[in-house]
């Protein structure tokens, strides 16, 4: 799973380069690179990681064992309420701008993160802790690419609130079943924001991308 | 009727008792009669009070009742007497009172009524055995219920203080379910009465989660005091008690998170407000059972082991989803070689393998405590990982200061169970220590060394048992073992000697405990050289005179590394005689011979190797050679990589023997190598990686006296023989008509490559482009081989050969290693003249030879010749034939007259002749009449001629001279051989004419049957007769037998193969050979039997 995932992480990369070849720093015009490149960068990150996602949870349902690993099951969302929702009215969605969005993909991952390692704390076997973790590794990327994003457009970082940490807390408040339903959730949740990411950065890629080849190559390979 | 209420009751009483040692059902019945009665006696005294009844709650008072007589009012008075020692009455107005439990026996009791209108008094005798003790109904103090585990705590006081005896007490407890009151549990519960009351507490476990239905808890109880006489009964039903769950608004499935063994069957119940649509735990999906509500439950039998996460139980909900967990596995097993030891004696290492898996990860793991006894120290084992394969685990435990013994014990937990193994060690004889580390190795002379090595531990208090490997380059290593005290600083030192000087050296170390647990890994390896050392021996010396004998040369061999013990620098050489002493010194290592010009004095020679140590003793050899007259030289051939060499033992010789060896083909002085034997010796094996096979060596045999050397043996072999490489040169010396000599050269020693044994020498007929050599050695016919062993032939003359004839010479030379190469050459042989002449003048002779004899013949033959070629033709008028033949047959006017006008022989043909047939001297025609009878007797049939006239067919019907055989006439049919089947028809014909033919030869139809088989035969089918018949006496042929199966089926046809030619079979007719002969006698001939006869002359 894991050479999996590099393989098709060094595949992302090499594609970033080869698509930003026409653009070498030789042939920048400008001294400033602007957003365009870190935006194109943090999309192939939630590219990859929706890719990476895909295998992970195929293990970890099949870890959580029948039925959360049959297709068809659709469980009400019990108990996964502190879960940042990914779904959103489209005209809600529409009226957002850019600073809320990227503030509402930050405060999302922050928490899904956060919610992940508690998975992994969790997790009984070795193998599945390793694909958690290099998973969580990703997404902490995604996080710091995000945060750059949003330093590039001069917006500020939004500020936990104090309290409102999210906390993972293991008890026998919860039963394993919800536990497993919150699992679940977690990982719908974080397929659904990471497509709902994916549409965000495309269309914010799209508004900065600049008119000539003012686009910069800027690799830094972070989370890779 | 006082007195049969009196009488009546004692006999009541009676009965009781034996009720109590009778069966229940005797008691039921006697009981029902007394009842009947009873009812009898009361309707007849409804007067007077009746039916007394005592009962007891406690033993300490009765409580006794009556019923009041018809005419008792409300204000009727009663008198209670108990007559006993202290007659004691009492006056109540009800028909009830409490007494003090009376003693035992019978106590007689007098009701009587007061009233107004009189009274009436009854008398009851009244014993303990008629008293029922019926304890008063429990009461549940306390029903509670663990939902957790499922279980209902039940608490209720026995009031055991009521009780003045000790008594035990059988509780039975009910157990309801759901609102509709379902007992699913009926269990009773002893308990004894102390004399104080007592609380008793009594659990059970629903296998249904307490949540998902209502239960309810009702008791009684059934005192059963052991010197109570009377009747005990169970007390009432206690009021019920229930437990029941207040249901969140969600549903909710129990029991939540569950650890169960492996094969259990568990409930699961989903508590809901709304309707559940199925259940399914895992995969698989289960019936539901309904419970109270919308409650249901499923049952889960013989579940299997869980996977890491669990089991999942889950209920679907309309538009809602409920579940648990379950976590199915086994109790830890018993930890299994559990095993402590130590690597430094500072910590103890316990292993163990877990057993069997448990089913159980994370929380619900197995956890193992490790627990010493005499220390009361104990270590909880941490798991880091899930081991998916069974591996060893392992816990440390720091050792106690001056504990030596150690009483492990581990204790291994989980949800289902817990197991402990233990073991009892002493640690200083389970030591297997560290690997040793820092391995040094450091000179102390040239055949010692100190070996230093580190050793982590506190070993202070014991010894350490090491194992050094010493091991030299192609060489066995070699284990030495030493026993070190053990130290607290962990650095050990030793010294190892009985080493070579100067060898490379590899050494490695393990340790252990003097107690021996087990060795320690082995240390790296380590090469050390020793040190170098004075060479031990002189070097191997020899001396040859060079050729001219004015030098000598001395040779001496580089000496071993074992011997040399360092790097050889250097030879010094002296020769020294009594007279002088020349030297030469320095000789540099890589030489190892050097000359000396000397005169013929006896000389000794020295030679001292040199390496950087210092100088080897001197090897010696003296100069001189002895001669010896009486040499041979003598042939050997190896046997394999070696030769053997052997000798009669000289007592004369004093010092070694030496043998040296050269390549016979190279000049001299003849040196290769050389070998000193002891003087005890008498042979030797020379084997040297020189030898090559199918090379001349010359070995030379010194023994040594005290003077110098004298030449024993001179020997020349191979170390193994081969085939010459080159043919021998060969020439034809002279040729003649019939011989040819051959004359050949030697084969040079280098390319014989063996000793010779002799030649070969093919020839045979052949021209140089036709004649191949091909296969010499096939043993071809046609070649010839001549074998010349004696070597020392050099010619060959051939002879016996053909002149002018082309022949091909082949010769080659053979070794015992083989034959060598052929050469060949074609020699013609010289004309023969002689032989041509004779070639011309046979032919001729023999012509003129069969001319002369053929002439003689043909003329002492012409009268046969020319009756044979030339036969007179006889005149037709002068044939008598035709009258003679008219005066026989005139007599009879059935036969015809032959006519002759066509009868002029225009052709005569003979079919067959044989030598036996009486010859036809002329062409004439005998008669055949006159021949028939002779024909039908007894004439051979191969003889038969027939002779064809002109008309195919010619019928005679002639009398049979012999006609006593078979009656009638015969016919005889003369047929050409062309048309010999036309005439079928005929016969018939004539059958009809002439049913009764005379004797002679007559078709097989015309034959009347005489046998009785063929008789049979012809009655049946007369068609089938229409072949072959003897025309003779069938019988005295004797062709089958009657008994003949091929006889009897088809007679007709088979006879007719052993029979006279008929006209129809074109056979002949009679049989070839006498008439006992076995093949005439055999049923029939063979095809095979006819042609053998046919070419018999």
């Amino acid at each position: 799973l894991d050479e999996n995932g590099d393989s098709w992480g060094m595949l992302a990369c090499l594609c970033t380069v080869l698509w930003h070849l026409p653009a070498v720093p030789a042939l920048n015009r400008t001294g400033d690179p602007g957003p365009g490149p870190s935006i194109q960068k943090t999309y192939d990150l939630t590219r990859y990681l929706e890719h990476q996602l895909r295998s992970l949870a195929g293990t970890y349902l099949n870890y959580l064992g029948p039925p959360f690993n049959e297709p068809d099951f659709n469980p009400p969302r019990l108990g996964a309420d502190t879960l940042p929702r990914a779904t959103v009215n489209l005209e809600v969605w529409r009226s957002l701008n850019d600073k809320l969005r990227l503030t509402q993909n930050y405060e999302a991952y922050s928490h899904l993160l956060c919610y992940l390692r508690g998975l992994n704390r969790q997790a009984a076997t070795a193998e599945l802790r390793r694909s958690l973790a290099h998973f969580c590794t990703s997404l902490q990327g995604l996080l710091g690419s995000i945060a750059g994003v949003m330093a590039t457009l001069g917006y500020p970082l939004p500020q936990p609130l104090p309290g409102t940490e999210p906390t993972w807390t293991p008890g026998p408040a919860h039963s394993d079943f919800l536990q497993k339903m919150d699992d679940f959730w977690l990982l719908k949740e974080l397929q659904t924001w990471l497509w709902r990411s994916a549409k965000d950065f495309n269309r914010l890629k799209k508004k900065m991308q600049p008119p000539a080849a003012a686009v910069t190559l800027h690799l830094e390979a972070h989370g890779f | 009727m006082d007195i049969y209420l009196r009488w009546k009751r004692p006999s009541r009483l009676v009965d009781n008792k034996r009720m109590r040692t009778t069966s229940d059902f005797q008691w039921l019945l006697s009981t029902f009669v007394l009842l009947y009665l009873m009812n009898h006696v009361t309707s007849q005294r409804k007067e007077t009070p009746y039916d007394l009844k005592c009962t007891t709650n406690n033993l300490k008072m009765w409580d006794c009742s009556w019923k009041a007589p018809s005419g008792a009012g409300h204000g009727t008075l009663y008198e209670f007497c108990i007559d006993n020692r202290s007659h004691s009455c009492y006056q109540l107005a009800r028909t009830n009172i409490e007494i003090p439990a009376l003693s035992h026996g019978d106590h007689e009791i007098t009701i009587r009524s007061l009233q107004d209108a009189g009274s009436s008094t009854s008398e009851f005798i009244l014993n303990e055995k008629n008293i029922s003790l019926i304890p008063d109904t429990p009461e549940i103090l306390n029903l509670s219920a663990d939902f957790s585990t499922s279980t209902l705590h039940v608490k209720w006081n026995d009031k055991g203080s009521v009780f003045p005896r000790h008594s035990n007490v059988i509780w039975e407890i009910k157990i309801l379910r759901k609102k509709s009151m379902e007992l699913v549990k009926l269990v009773t519960h002893n308990t004894s009465l102390s004399g104080k009351d007592a609380v008793h507490h009594w659990s059970w476990v629903s296998d249904l989660p307490l949540e998902c239905a209502a239960h309810y808890v009702g008791m009684r109880c059934y005192v059963d005091s052991p010197l109570f006489s009377g009747h005990k009964e169970w007390s009432d039903w206690s009021p019920v008690k229930n437990i029941s769950w207040t249901p969140d608004s969600q549903a909710k499935v129990f029991p939540q998170d569950k650890v169960v063994l492996v094969g259990s069957d568990i409930t699961f119940c989903c508590v809901s407000q709304e309707k559940v649509l199925s259940a399914q735990i895992g995969r698989t999906y289960c019936p539901l059972i309904h419970l109270d509500g919308e409650n249901v439950a499923i049952e889960v039998h013989d579940i299997s082991v869980s996977d890491n996460s669990g089991t999942n139980v889950v209920f679907m909900i309309e538009d809602n989803v409920s579940g648990t967990v379950v976590f199915a596995g086994y109790p830890p097993d018993i930890p299994q070689n559990l095993n402590c030891e130590t690597h430094d004696l500072k910590e103890i290492i316990c292993s163990w393998n877990p057993g069997r898996p448990t089913g159980l990860v994370g929380p619900r793991n197995t956890s193992y405590t490790l627990f010493e006894g005499f220390s009361g120290k104990y270590i909880r084992f941490k798991r880091v990982e899930v081991s998916a394969n069974g591996s060893y685990h392992q816990l440390l435990f720091q050792m106690v200061p001056n504990q030596e013994i150690y009483n492990f014990t581990l204790y291994a937990r989980n949800p289902l169970g817990r197991s402990e193994a233990t073991i009892l060690v002493n640690i200083t004889e389970k030591v297997y220590p560290h690997t040793p580390t820092s391995f040094k190795v450091k000179d102390i002379n040239s055949t010692a060394v100190i070996l230093s090595w580190h050793l982590p531990g506190s070993f202070a208090k014991i010894n350490l048992l090491c194992q050094i490997e010493i091991k030299k380059i192609n060489s066995v290593q070699e284990l030495r073992n030493i026993t070190i005290k053990g130290v607290e600083n962990s650095s050990y030192r030793i010294a190892v000697g009985k080493l070579n000087p100067y060898t490379v050296y590899t050494f490695r170390i393990r340790c252990s405990a003097e107690t021996f647990w087990k060795w320690s890994k082995w240390s790296n390896k380590k090469q050390h050289l020793t040190t170098e050392a004075i060479p031990s021996k002189g070097p191997d010396t020899w001396r040859e005179w060079s050729s001219d004998g004015k030098n000598l040369i001395i040779y001496w061999k580089p000496l071993p590394i074992n011997e040399a013990n360092g790097k050889i620098l250097s030879y010094n050489v002296s020769c020294s005689s009594d007279e002088e002493t020349q030297s030469l010194s320095e000789i540099p290592d890589p030489q190892h011979k050097a000359e000396i010009q000397l005169d013929k004095n006896d000389y000794i020679i020295s030679v001292v190797a040199k390496n950087s140590v210092g100088a080897s003793p001197p090897s010696k050899i003296a100069s001189m050679e002895i001669p010896n007259d009486d040499l041979k030289t003598e042939q050997a051939v190896g046997m394999g990589k070696g030769i053997l060499l052997t000798w009669h033992q000289d007592p004369n010789m004093t010092c070694d023997y030496v043998i040296k060896w050269c390549n016979s083909s190279r000049s001299a002085p003849c040196l290769m190598d050389w070998r000193k034997v002891p003087s005890n010796s008498t042979e030797v094996l020379i084997e040297s990686d020189q030898f090559r096979p199918g090379v001349r060596y010359n070995f030379f045999l010194y023994g040594c006296r005290n003077q110098g050397y004298q030449l024993l043996r001179s020997i020349i072999g191979y170390i193994e023989e081969l085939a010459p490489i080159v043919a021998p040169n060969f020439t034809v010396e002279d040729t003649s008509a019939d011989s040819i000599l051959v004359k050949w050269e030697d084969i040079p020693v280098e390319e014989l490559r063996g000793f010779l044994r002799g030649y070969l020498f093919y020839f045979e007929k052949g021209e140089r482009d036709t004649s191949k050599i091909r296969g010499l050695e096939s043993g071809r016919s046609d070649i010839k081989v001549k074998n010349i062993t004696d070597i020392s032939q050099k010619t060959l003359r051939i002879a016996d050969l053909q002149g002018k004839t082309s022949y091909h010479l082949v010769l080659r030379a053979y070794t015992d290693g083989g034959m060598g190469p052929e050469k060949s050459m074609f020699v013609v042989t010289k004309e023969n003249s002689v032989g041509l002449i004779i070639a011309i003048l046979i032919p001729v002779a023999v012509a003129v030879i069969v001319g002369l004899v053929t002439s003689i013949l043909c003329y002492r033959k012409r009268e046969w010749i020319k009756e044979t070629f030339y036969p007179d033709i006889p005149n037709p008028e002068n044939c008598k034939a035709l009258q003679f033949q008219k005066s026989v047959c005139e007599g009879s006017s059935a036969l015809k007259t032959l006519e002759m006008n066509p009868c002029t022989p225009n052709s005569v043909e003979v079919l067959e002749t044989r030598s036996t047939f009486p010859k036809i001297e002329d062409t004439e025609i005998i008669s055949p009449v006159a021949e028939c009878p002779e024909d039908s007797s007894g004439a051979e049939p191969e003889n038969h001629v027939v002779v064809s006239y002109c008309p195919p067919i010619i019928e005679e019907e002639i009398p049979n001279p012999a006609g006593d055989e078979a009656g009638g006439t015969s016919q005889v049919i003369y047929i050409d051989v062309q048309s010999m089947y036309q005439p079928q028809v005929k016969p018939e014909e004539e059958h009809g004419k002439d049913p009764a033919g005379g004797a002679g030869y007559k078709p097989q139809m015309h034959l009347p049957i005489n046998s009785t088989v063929e008789d049979i035969a012809a009655e049946d089918d007369l068609d089938k007769t229409a072949g072959y018949r003897p025309q003779a006496n069938v019988n005295t042929w004797n062709l089958v037998s009657p008994d003949s199966p091929r006889s009897t089926d088809s007679n007709s046809e088979i006879v007719s193969f052993g029979s006279p030619c008929s006209i129809n079979s074109r056979q002949f007719l009679i049989p070839p050979k006498d008439e006992d002969s076995p093949q005439s006698n055999g049923g029939g001939w063979s095809f095979t039997n006819f042609f053998q006869n046919k070419p018999n002359d």
